[in-house]
């Protein structure tokens, strides 16, 4: 019978799995480890009145839960279940791995860094954490082909930047955390959740903790130099958590969330392991790896188990769109799903109508589309657009939005336009304005730079006060790094500023980019400049412009290879590299290269034909 | 179950065609990022074609060390030799 629950990742979660299994199937050993029969998921329907978060700190959330009968719920690749957390095993294990963890001689405040798979061990080790007064941060697992030597390098980022007294890494991944390891001057220990195991509970008394102190960091970008760990406060927390699930979602009996958004995103955290937790809501997971190869396995989820909430990038939603075969829609039923969160990235209307399209046969409700704007130095959620109404886009006249920053209802048809989606209001406790370059709030339907104030802001990047003075402006008002435009009280985002470039649903800083090249030999300081590019098709490439003093052909050819292999190993997409002349790329008055005049200079050069309008959302 | 090496190389072959430019001859030594440009999006599809076809799974912590074809087959040969 053990051989039922073949779970990867084994420890103290297959040992509740197994108790959960009903005997009768225990009795049959034909019903082998294919089968998911011999554990059932935690039920939607809770025995316990629901209180939707409000506690004063996630464990006081969790004590709460624990007494229900929700839960979390893992299924592998191929939709079978392969163990099961309720929140009462989730409370039990995460106390005594807190035991364990004190017992490591760890401070109450020191940080602890865990890499993040779609596993229940991370789970428990996160929840141990704050029973034991420790900081937690995810950590991402590799993603890239070939991209062993910078993962590591991101790890070991990681570890500085949050400066980790511990970590810890499944047996798939603590090689590459022993490896990041070497020559930690802080890092105490590091090992596996079986490791950890073997340690001795320690007996000392687990205190409640401050709604004051710090709840978790947050990683924002796999930045292999400098890397920036969002600072967040169990209040911060707990504040946000609350305007998800009451104001965003409204939350209520009968609810069930399905996700596969990874853990060491803030959307995967706090939106879907967090948020369902502090309401009692039971989730279903699916490994991100798992849905990128087969999406159609998430919409199963949701389809099988009558899941209510699910969160998605728009990407995930192309993904669905593209990959799932039309003949895979007969055996789904979306229909008990009412609320399609979207957001972590642009909105494009046409990804949503696509989707809409593509599913409405399989009773998805283009109603249940949930546009919201967020980021992690907000904790997760800013706006959320109102639950049940589906999404609503403004058309714009492109011309206007470019030459003037303004957003011109378009008045005839025929002429070029842009349309956003309006991502709504701010959660209570929240307020949102668009300022022009000099920091003076715009009036409705000016483009400029979004700015949230709030009781769920980060108190700033760890241990970085100069980049925290970037974004916190006085006032604390957080800089988001975002362009849009307010109208009727409601956020459209135009785009990022051009220091971020995103494709298939990530953040690349160019910065980063950047900096991979100027580690080349051939390359100097401040003549590399990296921007994204967006066509006609939505497609972004990254390009890459390089002032070069190399003649030889083979010599520019090695550059090149070379630094289209560093960009994809460290971020897993192509890019474009242009060598130019030296004092090609232009400079601002202080010597700093800029990105957009770089971008229009390379536009101009490749003479690409209106290449993306207004719609690449660049300035 | 018997898969040796040169079946799955050919095999995986078949499966490469897809991303490979015509002027490139697809060898062990080529180069799945810079010659054949697999971004993460065409990895995501050529993961599913070879978990389909080999009926393996490929675990990502794996793919970390493959940058050629030869890296590659060697890889599904382990899984497979490991069932």
């Amino acid at each position: 019978m053990t051989s039922t629950i073949n779970l990867e990742g084994k420890t103290l979660s297959s040992t509740i799995a197994k108790l959960n299994a009903p005997l009768p199937q225990a009795f049959n050993p034909r019903l082998s480890s294919e089968s998911d029969l011999s554990i059932t998921p935690t039920p939607t329907y809770n025995t316990q009145v629901q209180r939707l978060a409000d506690f004063e700190t996630l464990t006081a959330a969790l004590e709460y839960a624990a007494s229900g009968i929700a839960g979390y719920n893992f299924y592998d690749a191929k939709g079978n279940l392969r163990s099961v957390l309720s929140y009462d095993a989730l409370r039990q294990n995460a106390r005594i791995s807190a035991q364990r963890l004190t017992g490591l001689g760890l401070a109450r405040g020191e940080r602890v860094a865990i890499i993040a798979d779609t596993s229940p061990e991370f789970v428990e080790l996160f929840f141990a954490c704050r029973y034991a007064g420790l900081i937690p941060y995810a950590m991402p697992v590799p993603v890239n082909l070939g991209s062993h030597a910078v993962y590591v390098q991101q790890l070991r980022g990681m570890l500085e930047a949050g400066q980790a007294s511990a970590a810890i890494a499944n047996a798939d991944y603590v090689g590459f955390l022993r490896e990041a390891a070497e020559g930690s001057q802080l890092l105490r220990w590091f090992g596996t959740p079986e490791q950890l195991g073997d340690f001795s509970v320690s007996d000392m008394a687990l205190q409640s903790n401050d709604p004051d102190e710090i709840a978790y960091l947050q990683f924002t970008s796999g930045s292999t130099r400098l890397p920036r760990g969002v600072v967040i406060t169990e209040r911060a927390l707990m504040s946000n958590l609350q305007g998800i699930v009451r104001h965003g979602l409204e939350i209520r009996s009968g609810d069930r969330c399905a996700s596969w958004l990874p853990f060491y995103h803030d959307m995967g955290l706090v939106g879907m392991v967090m948020a369902p937790m502090v309401a009692q809501v039971s989730v279903d997971y699916l490994a991100t790896r798992d849905f990128a190869i087969r999406p159609l396995q998430w919409l199963r989820l949701i389809s099988r188990n009558r899941a209510t909430v699910a969160f998605s990038q728009p990407f995930g939603l192309k993904l669905c769109t593209l990959r799932v075969r039309d003949s895979d829609l007969e055996d789904l039923d979306l229909s008990s799903w009412r609320a399609a969160g979207v957001g972590a990235e642009m909105i494009r209307p046409d990804t949503l109508r696509n989707f809409a399209e593509k599913f409405a046969p399989a009773g998805f409700d283009a109603r249940a589309f949930l546009p919201c704007y967020g980021l992690a130095e907000s904790t997760l959620a800013v706006t959320f657009s109102q639950i049940g109404e589906g999404f609503d886009s403004l058309r714009v006249d492109a011309g206007t939005l470019v030459d003037k920053k303004m957003a011109v209802r378009l008045q005839a048809e025929g002429r070029k336009f842009s349309e956003f989606v309006n991502c709504g209001r701010p959660l209570p406790g929240h307020t949102v304005k668009v300022v022009d370059d000099a920091g003076l709030e715009l009036p409705d339907l000016r483009v400029g730079s979004v700015l949230v104030q709030g009781s769920s802001i980060m108190t700033g990047y760890y241990n970085n006060p100069e980049d925290t003075e970037k974004t916190l402006k006085p006032g604390n008002w957080l800089d988001t790094g975002d362009l849009g435009f307010v109208f009727e009280s409601d956020l459209y985002v135009t785009g990022r500023r051009t220091d971020v470039i995103i494709v298939n649903g990530r953040n690349i800083r160019a910065q980063d980019i950047e900096e991979l090249a100027e580690q080349q030999p051939e390359v100097r300081t401040r003549e590399a400049s990296a921007f994204g590019i967006t066509d006609a098709n939505d497609i972004t490439t990254i390009v890459l412009v390089i002032e070069c003093r190399l003649t030889s052909v083979t010599d520019r050819q090695s550059l090149t290879g070379r630094l289209q292999r560093l960009v994809y190993m460290a971020f897993g997409v192509n890019c474009l590299v242009e060598l130019v002349p030296p004092h090609t790329l232009p400079r601002t008055s202080s010597g700093k290269l800029s990105r957009f005049a770089a971008r229009q200079g390379f536009i101009q050069r490749t003479s690409l034909a209106d290449p993306l309008s207004a719609e690449s959302g660049d300035k | 179950m018997a898969s040796n090496y040169d079946d799955i190389l050919q095999k995986l072959n078949e499966h490469l065609k897809q991303f490979c430019p015509p002027e490139i001859e697809i060898t062990p030594d080529t180069d799945l990022i810079n010659q054949l440009a697999i971004d993460s999006v065409k990895l995501l599809n050529l993961v599913m074609e070879i978990e389909d076809e080999f009926d393996i799974s490929v675990p990502l912590n794996a793919l970390a060390d493959v940058q050629t074809v030869h890296e590659l087959a060697n890889l599904i040969h382990q899984i497979k030799s490991a069932q």
